[in-house]
């Protein structure tokens, strides 16, 4: 029950922001806002009835702006998270697997991309690609999947090792279908708990390039451009800060939560007695 | 003979598993393979199944199902004989299974994979159960759900769904307690009643006593003796065989009995 319990908060928070990222045009009070609009009037205004969530250095409603960002921040997220599983998880189950030759070619391809820092890695990629949410994704996946490989290589390499892979092929199931349907299940968990922790980081790397100019540019409302943005007023205007930070934390949390349900809920161990 | 290994030599790099080893097991006996730790009696078991790590691995000699050599045999026909022909169960049977999979999906892809299909899938997994004394009921569990004796039970129970004809089982006791051990031991018998040929690896001497027809003695990858069990066991000719007989703990010291 409890596990359940979990599971669902989870669920329902990540339900709602998916929500709230297709409602966005209905719920954000100013939708123009999202964008361009500057209103040279109201800028930096503490929450109020009309602001809730107060205005930005050039005016725009903060609320709108959050609650478009719902469309941007985590499906980065999402993106380069899938993208990194369905790269590094398969290289790992092989290298880990098949080991040999297969294991050194692919785990000496993922330590080159270990040893280049991330972050240097990633402004590398993005100022030759155009600042946009694509190449964003693009240039953080390619930093984040060789920690996928090497998660689930010693994952592979250990299951490998266990009696009933051992009496899989005593029975024999054909090695492929041994990595599939056997390797892989056992190798899922810690893939779901590095996801979920990963989820508040690619945002966070996500920004730390916006605001280096290189990921995503102003306009857009992204939550990560929007607390680095704010970061200069933070002493004087505390609210440009918060409200992106809090969204960000809220959704972390909620996938981290659902990750947990789920690992949970997939670990046959952690089940009750029928 | 239904297997038949001659003159089968294990090589791992410069090093000699097992020494121009010849034995046979026919339908309708248990053959114990005993030894102490490292004397290769495992490694022999995995080589007949073509199972024995890739790399820097030598197998020579020649191992016979039926006349069919299995030394050197491509992989698709290897696949053929494993599980569906020959048959193996593990030490410790709760580490034999997939922690994942109920016990039902386990009978089913297996059989699936093996050319059994429609309904008779089903039919096949309940009918072993049945055979094994285990209810219907297993089949839904998860293996951390059952206990060892049940888990051994079930492997032993999908060897029977597949119709195996020859049983290669490697310490299949050991990790059990005396009572489930007896039952498992009695189950081996009944399905050497059915035909099957039995290779029984163990270092327990009790346990060959009770159920092997004949017995081979291994020591440092070598055969030191093989004949039929109460000779060995009460007349043996190799040194090492009569040490190991000595070396079995007994309740009632000095009254002479063998245990057994």
């Amino acid at each position: 029950m409890r596990h359940n319990l979990v599971l669902s908060a989870g669920a329902i928070t990540v339900g709602l922001l998916v929500l709230i990222a297709v409602l966005a045009p209905l719920l954000a009070p100013f939708p123009g806002d999202a964008g361009v609009a500057t209103h040279p009037f109201s800028v930096l205004q503490a929450p109020s009835w009309l602001h809730p969530f107060g205005t930005d250095q050039v005016g725009r409603d903060i609320v709108s702006r959050v609650v478009y960002g719902a469309r941007i921040s985590p499906l980065i997220a999402v993106a380069v998270l899938l993208i990194a599983t369905l790269v590094g998880v398969p290289l790992g189950l092989l290298a880990g697997y098949f080991g040999g030759i297969v294991d050194d070619v692919i785990m000496r391809v993922t330590d080159i991309f270990l040893a280049v820092p991330a972050l240097l890695l990633a402004l590398a990629l993005s100022s030759v690609l155009s600042p946009t949410i694509g190449s964003t994704i693009a240039a953080i996946s390619v930093t984040w999947w060789p920690w996928y490989a090497r998660l689930v290589r010693g994952e592979a390499a250990s299951i490998r090792g266990r009696r009933y892979i051992e009496s899989c092929q005593a029975l024999g199931i054909p090695r492929w279908r041994i990595l599939w349907r056997h390797v892989l299940p056992n190798a899922t968990t810690p893939v779901l708990v590095q996801m979920s922790l990963d989820f508040g980081t690619v945002i966070l790397t996500a920004s730390a390039l916006s605001f280096l100019g290189l990921g995503v540019q102003d306009p857009s409302p992204d939550w990560g451009l929007m607390v680095s943005e704010g970061q200069a007023y933070f002493l004087t205007n505390w609210w440009l800060v918060t409200f992106p930070g809090l969204a960000i934390l809220i959704t972390a949390l909620a996938f981290n939560i659902l990750g947990d349900g789920l690992r949970d809920r997939l670990d046959p161990r952690h089940r009750m007695f029928q | 003979m239904k297997l038949s290994i001659q003159h089968l030599t294990l090589r791992l790099e410069n090093r000699v598993i097992v020494d121009d080893l010849s034995l046979d097991v026919d339908h309708r006996e248990i053959v114990g393979l005993v030894g102490e730790s490292g004397s290769g009696k495992s490694m022999t078991a995995t080589s007949v199944l073509g199972l024995a790590p890739r790399l820097g691995f030598a197998v020579g000699g020649s191992i016979t199902l039926d006349g069919t050599e299995l030394v050197g045999a491509s992989e698709h026909e290897l696949r053929e004989i494993r599980g569906r022909r020959i048959a193996m169960i593990f030490q410790s049977p709760s580490g034999a299974f997939n922690p994942v999979m109920r016990v039902g999906e386990v009978f089913e892809r297996t059989l699936r994979l093996h050319g059994v299909a429609g309904d008779e899938v089903a039919a096949r997994a309940a009918r072993s159960c049945e055979e094994v004394l285990l209810p219907a009921l297993v089949l839904r569990r998860y293996p951390h759900q059952l206990s060892g004796g049940q888990l051994q039970r079930v492997a032993i129970a999908l060897a029977l769904a597949l119709d195996a004809e020859v049983l290669l089982a490697d310490e299949p006791t050991s990790a059990l307690d005396v009572t489930v051990q007896a039952e498992i031991l009695s189950l081996l018998t009944t399905l050497r009643g059915r035909g099957m040929a039995i290779l029984l690896i163990t270092h327990d001497l009790g346990v060959v006593a009770q159920v092997a027809d004949r017995v081979a003695v291994m020591r440092a990858g070598q055969l030191v003796e093989v004949g039929p069990t109460r000779q060995v066991l009460d007349h043996p000719r190799d040194p090492y065989t009569q040490t190991l007989l000595a070396a079995v703990p007994r309740l009632s010291a000095g009254t002479g009995g063998h245990d057994a």
